[in-house]
């Protein structure tokens, strides 16, 4: 096996940041986020060789700390959340301000996505990929990252009261009707 | 905040085309919380754990010639 090179370990040092707001954005909980940074960093140091130098590390890296993240929730047995069907019971949290959504609530929000929804939600809004490369680092289609994106941010809209931004006719009216009482 | 509202109204009426493409743009408030969520995670301290942790696994590689 080939030795780990230097900029090989300085580009993982430098990955760090962002592996760790993935991870607590799949976990939603800090110490659980932090241990599965740390396991993604011991296997990619295993794996090194097959990582192709030139390529984007970052999605390499995020795909690794992925396939742990679910590997370990199957090894707890707890299934995976599915997108359709458990959202309904829990939505609704309070109507926020417009344009002074806190960022707890934001939070609280973002905590009641089923994982598929989430992590596209934040790997195309906030890591900055595209939707090939989120597709590939969840190992499906383009078109499910689109689907799984627009889903979490019309939820979000639903559970933060959010009116008035979506591209759909009917929930600018019903946001006018809203606004009105 | 009740101008606010409209304004909103009225951008997305304005934008309900290129809403599609750019649903979490610099435009959208969920796109701006979900940066400012985001950038906040990644601006955390780093724990010295994990510049231990490869110093370990470095130290830890037999010693072996450079390809």
């Amino acid at each position: 096996m080939a030795a780990v090179s230097q900029g090989f370990k300085a580009d993982l040092l430098g990955a760090i940041p962002s592996l760790r707001a993935f991870a607590v954005s799949l976990t939603q909980n800090a110490d659980k986020a932090d241990d599965l940074v740390q396991e993604t960093l011991v296997k990619a140091w295993d794996k090194h060789e097959s990582f192709q130098p030139g390529t984007n590390l970052k999605a390499w890296l995020f795909t690794i700390l992925r396939n742990e993240f679910y590997s370990q929730m199957r090894k707890r047995g707890r299934e995976v959340q599915d997108s359709d069907g458990i959202m309904t019971a829990r939505l609704a949290v309070h109507p926020a301000q417009h344009g002074q959504l806190d960022l707890k609530d934001f939070r609280g929000a973002l905590e009641q996505l089923p994982e598929d929804q989430r992590e596209a939600i934040i790997l195309i809004g906030a890591s900055g990929f595209s939707y090939e490369e989120a597709a590939e680092i969840c190992g499906c289609a383009v078109g499910t990252i689109k689907s799984r994106v627009s889903r979490a941010r019309t939820r979000l809209q639903e559970i933060l009261k959010i009116s008035g931004e979506d591209e759909y006719g009917p929930d600018a009216i019903s946001a006018q009707v809203t606004a009105a009482h | 905040m009740k101008d606010m509202t409209k304004n909103i109204l009225a951008g997305a009426a304005g934008r309900r085309r290129d809403g599609v493409g750019d649903p979490l743009g610099a435009n959208s408030e969920i796109g701006r919380k979900l940066k400012q969520y985001y950038d906040e995670l990644v601006s955390d301290n780093v724990p010295d754990r994990f510049a231990r942790l490869l110093s370990q696994l470095e130290q830890a590689e037999p010693a072996q010639k450079k390809d």
